[in-house]
């Protein structure tokens, strides 16, 4: 965070280069008009009825019309933040969150939430790293993702098992098990940061998918580890529309008695969901580790809600059964341009919560009257 | 699911038999060694009391719940129990009462999902097959004249009207190539215009062989659609055979184990004096222009079509729905009816269709249920509730209304539908109501009960109470009421004296004039 704020000085004291800014207003200019465009020759009432059929079969479309509004007022505000390294930052920042939101989306599709994902992230990344450090240090890297997926996977499987056996609320059993394993980690794996990490690790975090200068100077970079957003992001997407599982999970979250009288397999759905998410947590974990170049145990905690505010945003139901993989990746966005994006317009940084409490507000409020309807 | 024995199969031999079945929960003896047998092509209508057994049996074909003893014979293979991907595979479709759609899904998925789960044999981990998908939910909507665009398609169920989700859930069948349909109370909330298309939709599956086997209450239905019926009584099948060869009466009987008197229950005359006086009362887009009275000790029926504006009125005299002109006069009084406490303290009662969803707190007390409305009277030490006092309350409208509890601590859940009905009807004579508005009082209500609700009605009406019945059930308004008013697209538009009317006229008068597109 202190780096954004000296390059935030830094930028507001060069001057504004135009283009950025003349390309982005255009950009929203076309957006306007692309979400108008088919209501111009129709009378007025006619115009709103579609626009809210529109909002009603597609509520993402509503983040995407706050973070519109969000980057405009940024940008007028401080033009810097029409930017290419503005756009990197987010997307840099975005990963981690991201990955975490899309494996809550699916659980929250199948009508259940989780709370433990973060200490699935932190116990599989330090153990992990750990045990790659101490015992073996010239494991391949794809090993060590391999081992931090399938030990997130595992204690996923976990929440899976407890929810269906106990047949609990997944929010119990997923507060439970996030103390179980956070402790679990704290007692038993180790609470120092571990500074030094394997070589490959670290090399990884760093290897860039590009790299360059920008006109003043500053180096603007993409990671090679953003990789991995796009690729769950498909991959969930896949599985949500085109496989029998995915209509399974969203019938799960529609009604569970009537799925289940239809002979759909609860004991999957809620085996995989959770499974699911555990190993997306495993890979953020392990991002994570690279990305900030150290192991600390107390990191990632207390992110849960901010995930779940995110997935949330994207316009899905928190009693299951509705969002979209663009939904949830938009509201990732929104979450994430909120929380860096207000250093550059100068509010301290405690009021981030009072603006990302604000947003959920409005959005909960508009969804919550769409349905009603 | 066990197969042990396989037969040779013959052309008219049955398509499935359940063989000497029982089933208990806890103390209760629900099955008691049934046998029933099933034929393709055939329509069945099983009838029953609540509680008699008839739910437990539909779980058991339906392979959600695994019999104690006895077998099922699918087309001559015999099972021990059934699993509810095994039992679609057999082709045994079972549409519930509500329907076991997936509200989020689409109407393509609902229709046509369980096909490929079926051919997956309930495997999760394959992919979708779209093109399947698309092709089989156009053929089976086609079937029950749905449109098949896709954009309908596409439409997620829960945005639909009631009785197309019906026939979406029907269309299911189809796509299943469904060789049994179970339908339990199809036809509770559809006007008679929608349960003609049923009917129809039903004739259809029957000329392509598929059995179809109606839950229902409605015996002027049964009659209506032919077939066989199935009649049990406390877990037992105590008849089965062609429903020709039965009259009203007799199926009654069976059902209960005494004699019903199907003959108008209404024997006393209304006063003179008007109670209620409702004058140019509309609410837009609901009703318009509304004007009725009702005397002290009057029964008025009101019926009409689901989207008659019939709902909106009653809701609109309970103070739910606030009308936004005219006026409405209590005892020559004005009364200003903005929420249900102005209803309340002008002595209009309000018992709702859904008296689960809107009415009853079911895992409540029965004596916490009927003191509800009045607990500011049954205040004692403290202001806390005085149990004593409730009590003698709640035990004197047992007594009253004849509701079959041991005790009045049980939830109301424990009761049948008839005697639910009866604790909802009990908390409003707790105010002593003027008026009482009943809507759809017998909905999902079995045979004996109806009975014992329509004695209430008329020992209501003879203490002066006036009474508005709300339903779509003809001949219950016939047997019922003094008057019946008919209401068309949001207006009045005839009434009856019931004594001298018939269910044609007044089907008539729900329909006549230039009919609206079907919603």
């Amino acid at each position: 965070m202190s780096t954004h704020i000296g390059q935030t000085a830094a930028q507001v004291a060069a001057p504004a280069t135009q283009t950025p800014i003349q390309a982005a207003g255009q950009g929203a200019a076309r957006a306007t008009a692309l979400a108008t465009n088919h209501v111009v020759d129709a009378p007025h009432s006619n115009a709103l009825t579609r626009l809210r059929e529109r909002l009603d079969r597609h509520p993402e479309l509503f983040t995407l019309f706050l973070l519109i509004c969000l980057s405009i007022t940024v940008g007028v505000i401080n033009p810097n933040f029409f930017q290419a390294s503005s756009l990197f930052d987010i997307a840099r920042s975005s990963v981690v969150i991201g990955l975490f939101a899309l494996g809550v989306f699916v659980i929250l599709a199948a009508g259940g939430i989780d709370v433990s994902f973060t200490a699935i992230a932190a116990l599989s990344m330090y153990s992990i790293t750990q045990f790659v450090a101490t015992q073996f240090p010239t494991a391949p890297l794809f090993l060590i993702f391999l081992a931090s997926t399938l030990g997130g996977m595992l204690l996923g499987l976990l929440n899976g098992f407890l929810v269906h056996q106990l047949k609990a609320p997944s929010l119990i059993v997923t507060i439970g098990t996030q103390y179980l394993f956070r402790g679990f980690l704290l007692t038993f794996i180790g609470t120092v940061w571990i500074l030094n990490l394997p070589e490959q690790m670290d090399s990884f975090g760093k290897l860039a998918l590009f790299d360059t200068k920008s006109a003043r100077g500053s180096r603007v970079w993409l990671p090679i580890f953003f990789l991995a957003l796009p690729a769950a992001a498909v991959l969930t997407w896949w599985i949500l529309n085109r496989t029998l599982m995915g209509r399974a999970i969203f019938a799960t979250g529609g009604s569970s008695a009537v799925a289940e009288r239809l002979g759909y397999n609860l004991r999957a759905v809620h085996f995989f969901t959770f499974a699911y998410a555990g190993a997306l947590a495993g890979v953020a974990g392990l991002i994570h580790v690279c990305a900030n170049r150290l192991a600390n145990p107390f990191d990632l905690a207390g992110m849960e809600i901010d995930v779940i505010a995110a997935v949330v945003l994207g316009g899905a139901r928190i009693t299951g059964g509705t969002g979209t993989v663009t939904g949830t990746l938009l509201g990732v966005v929104l979450v994430v341009v909120i929380n860096s994006v207000l250093i550059m317009m100068g509010v301290p940084s405690t009021w981030q919560r009072v603006v990302v409490g604000a947003f959920i507000l409005v959005a909960g409020a508009f969804f919550v009257v769409r349905r009603r309807r | 699911m066990t197969a042990s024995t396989t037969r040779q199969v013959s052309v008219d031999s049955p398509f499935l038999e359940v063989v000497n079945v029982h089933k208990r929960f806890g103390g209760v003896h629900a099955l008691r060694g049934v046998n029933v047998s099933i034929t393709r092509g055939q329509i069945y209508h099983l009838l029953g009391e609540n509680g008699c057994g008839k739910s437990t049996l539909i779980k058991i074909i339906s392979g959600a719940q695994p019999p104690d003893e006895g077998s099922i014979r699918l087309e001559g293979k015999t099972h021990l129990s059934l699993t509810p991907i095994a039992s679609l595979a057999a082709g045994i479709e079972t549409v519930y009462q509500d329907l076991s759609l997936i509200p989020n899904l689409t109407v393509a998925e609902n229709v046509a999902l369980s096909e490929q789960l079926v051919l997956g044999n309930g495997r999760l981990g394959r992919t979708l097959d779209r093109t399947l998908l698309r092709s089989t939910a156009q053929r089976a909507l086609k079937s029950v004249n749905l449109p098949h665009t896709d954009a309908f398609l596409n439409t997620v169920v829960g945005e639909l009207p009631l009785a197309v989700r019906q026939l979406v859930a029907i269309s299911r069948a189809i796509a299943t190539r469904a060789k049994l349909v179970i339908m339990d109370e199809p036809t509770t909330s559809l006007t008679r215009r929608e349960v003609d298309n049923l009917v129809r939709v039903v004739g259809e599956l029957q000329r392509d062989q598929v059995a179809v086997l109606f839950v229902t209450h409605k015996l002027d239905e049964c009659f209506r659609i032919g077939g066989e019926v199935i009649v049990f009584r406390d877990g037992q099948c105590v008849a089965q055979g062609p429903i020709q060869n039965y009259t009203k009466a007799a199926l009654g009987h069976l059902m209960t184990g005494r004699s019903i008197d199907a003959s108008r229950y209404r024997r006393g005359a209304p006063g003179t004096a008007a109670l209620l006086e409702v004058k140019g009362l509309t609410r837009t887009n609901h009703f318009t222009d509304v004007n009725l009275r009702v005397s002290s000790g009057e029964v008025l029926g009101i019926t009409g079509l689901m989207d008659s504006g019939r709902n909106e009125l009653a809701l609109a005299l309970a103070g739910v729905l606030p009308a936004t002109s005219g006026s409405v006069q209590i005892d020559g009084v004005a009364a200003l009816l903005k929420r249900p406490a102005d209803a309340i303290a002008h002595g209009i009662g309000y018992v709702p269709e859904d008296r689960l969803g809107e009415g009853l707190f079911l895992d409540k007390p029965i004596l916490a249920n009927m003191v509800a409305l009045v607990l500011d009277q049954m205040r004692g030490a403290f202001g806390l509730l005085d149990r004593d006092k409730s009590r003698v309350v709640a035990e004197g409208l047992v007594t009253q209304l004849q509701i079959a509890t041991p005790n009045v601590d049980l939830p109301v859940q424990s009761l049948s539908g008839g005697n639910q009905q009866r604790v909802l009807i009990a908390r409003w004579l707790t105010i002593a109501p003027k008026l009482l508005i009943l809507h759809g009082p017998t909905v999902g209500v079995d045979v004996g009960s109806k009975d014992t609700i329509y004695k209430v009605i008329q020992g209501l009406a003879e203490k002066g109470m006036a009474l508005i019945v709300i339903s779509d059930d003809l001949p219950e308004l016939l047997q019922n009421c003094d008057r019946i008013l008919v209401m068309r697209n949001g207006r009045l538009t005839a009434g009856f004296q019931a004594d001298a009317s018939s269910e044609e006229a007044l089907y008539d008068a729900m329909l006549a004039g230039p009919e609206k597109a079907a919603a």
